[in-house]
């Protein structure tokens, strides 16, 4: 008899649990009304990042401007690390018969098999934030167009803003997305083209996997051990607050000048503080608008899938004034 | 008695089997495309390594021990993996017996600890965690290892789309509770678990049941890391970052108790199937990353009050 009642406490237990689960459905209109539609897929990075909810709300934004062209399924995972989880999404959007995956690669290079996959599948796969490794596209014989921005050129915007601040010889330190990111790779080395023009002389550079708290431990050594640093140059917005956070509490903010990339709101609230020196617009709202159009004019009219560069712009105390 | 024992392992099964059944009535309800084949298979093929480590687990947590190390361990087979491939240039299978060997190791060594210094298991292998990490961000240089297809062929699909690796998985849960069930080393770590001192004045080389155990739970992290890197094509020093947790959660669900001397493999293979459902199913609903959480954490947390009471019965 007590078991019979574990068993129903189970069952009712779940059910209540799922119950706020299900009521979400009522919000996605049901596909038999209209078959023809497109169903595109968004596939996004951490969730946790401000950078990419503002790609979603984008995205949702768009969808319900033109919710008679297209619908959308928007979904991301909880850290930016975890790889296998996005690859999961990008099965489990598979499975909801989508015809088109805009992707974020969580990885340049672990997530292209999966891709191949839905390629192959007959789904149209559009790549956005960051770009798909070319050596390994090309090893498979296939081709995934890019929508984005230039990634080295709005880290060199924010790189030059920086030495117009600073004389030649300045010590400076970088800290770093995750290492195998393309995105990464290409800001660094916008950070660092911007570096050899203002002949500064770069005496940190360590990785701050995109997050805060990491990018927090990171700069609170690197002024501890240089404490002479006169500028950091942050692969990301959200390792720039972690790194004014530590220069905050290390009573250095004010000696260093701090440079982000992204735009969110946190750091404009900084820039405008004069907190943080800079950062870069590179349009999140609109970045996965863009690979959405993208997705759907190749739906439509089935033309050669092509790269397109989308703007970036840097944000100063003057600009947001 | 022999009868009461069968009635009751019945409804154990019979318990999960009815909560799986409802997730999946659930969803296909909700959704349009949640009760078809292509998801079963999609979900068949995600979960290989989250039930070889599961099953690693519920073998640890049998003997009232925990093995934090998963994880990492996985992390730092498939470095050693991506290192043996890319740099080394060694076959495959040498290279997949260097991963297991590596696997092997480090749980020998969580055991040797454990028992040698008599230290509590959730301190040393959270020590492993640590150390197998930063071995794993050491031989990749921190950075993802991309092996390619070298390795992408493991990951093939068989019989009706079912990969090698699900096919492994399965052995592995077999192979698990024949042994727990039908061999005296098995029947043995129900012994430990349940009353260690017990076990040891009945004869029970306890020591060496517990270094075994660990050992085959670090193997088993490695078997993992030769199916994930299939599947990412790739070594990432950052896989397998909370994985320790989601086996335990599954382990917890099907219902092996975290105070040890019961559990059951295939018991834990539901706990993992449960969650990949649960997991598959709120996508396909559409619902958002902090919903799925709190689902998924209210689950394990109402799986542990049920274990608690049950084992009032």
């Amino acid at each position: 008899m007590k078991k019979i009642c574990f068993l129903f406490a189970v069952v009712i237990t779940l059910s209540l649990l799922t119950a706020c689960g299900s009521r979400e459905a009522d919000s996605t209109p049901p596909a038999s009304k209209a078959p023809e539609k497109p169903r595109i897929a968004l596939v996004m990075k951490s969730l946790a990042n401000e950078f990419f909810l503002t790609m979603e709300e984008g995205a949702r934004g768009h969808q319900a401007a033109h919710a008679d062209q297209y619908e959308l399924f928007a979904d991301g995972i909880k850290d930016e690390l975890d790889v296998n989880r996005q690859i999961q999404l990008v099965e489990q959007m598979m499975d909801r018969r989508v015809n088109a995956i805009v992707i974020a690669p969580a990885d340049s290079k672990a997530l292209v098999q999966v891709c191949h996959r839905a390629l192959d599948a007959g789904i149209v796969v559009i790549n956005i934030d960051n770009k798909f490794d070319d050596a390994v596209l090309e090893e498979r014989g296939i081709k995934i167009p890019f929508v984005g921005p230039d990634n080295r050129k709005g880290a060199r915007l924010a790189g030059d803003y920086l030495m117009t601040k600073l004389q030649p010889g300045d010590p400076v330190a970088i800290v770093q997305g995750v290492p195998s990111a393309f995105n990464a790779i290409q800001r660094l080395e916008g950070f660092q083209d911007a570096i050899k023009a203002g002949l500064l002389n770069v005496v940190a550079s360590q990785v701050g996997d995109w997050e805060m708290a990491k990018a927090n431990r990171v700069m609170s050594a690197m002024i501890t051990e240089r404490p002479d640093i006169k500028a950091v140059l942050c692969a990301n917005d959200s390792m720039a607050l972690g790194a004014v956070a530590a220069l905050r509490s290390a009573g250095k903010l004010e000696q260093v000048l701090v440079v982000g990339f992204d735009n969110i709101s946190a750091a404009q609230e900084l820039v405008r503080k004069g907190e943080l020196l800079a950062t870069v617009d590179q349009h999140a709202d609109q970045l996965a608008v863009f690979g959405i159009e993208a997705a759907l004019h190749l739906i439509q009219t089935g033309a050669a899938p092509e790269d397109r560069e989308t703007p970036v712009d840097l944000v100063t105390a003057e600009s947001l004034k | 008695m022999q009868e009461r024992y069968l009635l009751r392992s019945l409804l154990d099964y019979l318990g999960l089997a009815l909560v799986l059944a409802f997730l999946i009535a659930l969803f296909g309800f909700t959704t349009e495309y949640f009760f078809s084949w292509t998801t079963f298979r999609t979900i068949a093929n995600q979960i290989p390594d989250a039930v070889i480590l599961a099953t690693g687990m519920t073998l640890v947590l049998i003997i009232a021990g925990i093995d934090l190390s998963v994880g990492s361990v996985l992390a730092l087979g498939g470095a050693v993996l991506g290192l043996a491939l890319v740099r080394w240039q060694v076959p495959l299978p040498v290279a997949i017996l260097l991963c297991l060997a590596t696997g092997l190791l480090c749980g020998a060594l969580n055991g040797a600890l454990v028992v040698r210094w008599q230290l509590p298991a959730f301190i040393v292998t959270l020590g492993m965690l640590e150390a197998a990490r930063g071995g794993a961000y050491l031989a990749t240089g921190s950075k993802t290892q991309y092996i390619g297809m070298g390795i992408e062929w493991l990951n093939r699909g068989g019989v009706m789309g079912l990969s090698f690796p699900f096919v492994c998985a399965m052995l592995v849960v077999v192979a698990g509770q024949f042994i727990l069930a039908y061999t005296p080393f098995g029947r043995s770590l129900y012994a430990v678990g349940g009353n260690e001192e017990a076990a040891r004045l009945s004869g029970i080389p306890v020591g060496r049941v517990k270094i075994i155990v660990y050992t085959i739970c670090g193997g088993l992290a490695s078997l993992a890391a030769v199916f994930h890197c299939a599947r990412l094509t790739a070594a990432d020093p950052n896989a397998g970052i909370g994985y320790e947790l989601q086996a335990i959660a599954a382990v917890v669900i099907g219902g092996t108790s975290l105070m040890g001397g019961r559990g059951k493999v295939v018991n834990t293979l539901f706990g993992v199937v449960i969650i990949a459902v649960l997991e598959s199913g709120l996508v396909q609903i559409g619902a958002q990353e902090p919903v799925k959480r709190l689902v998924t954490g209210g689950i394990i947390v109402v799986a542990v009050i049920i274990d608690y009471y049950r084992g009032k019965l």
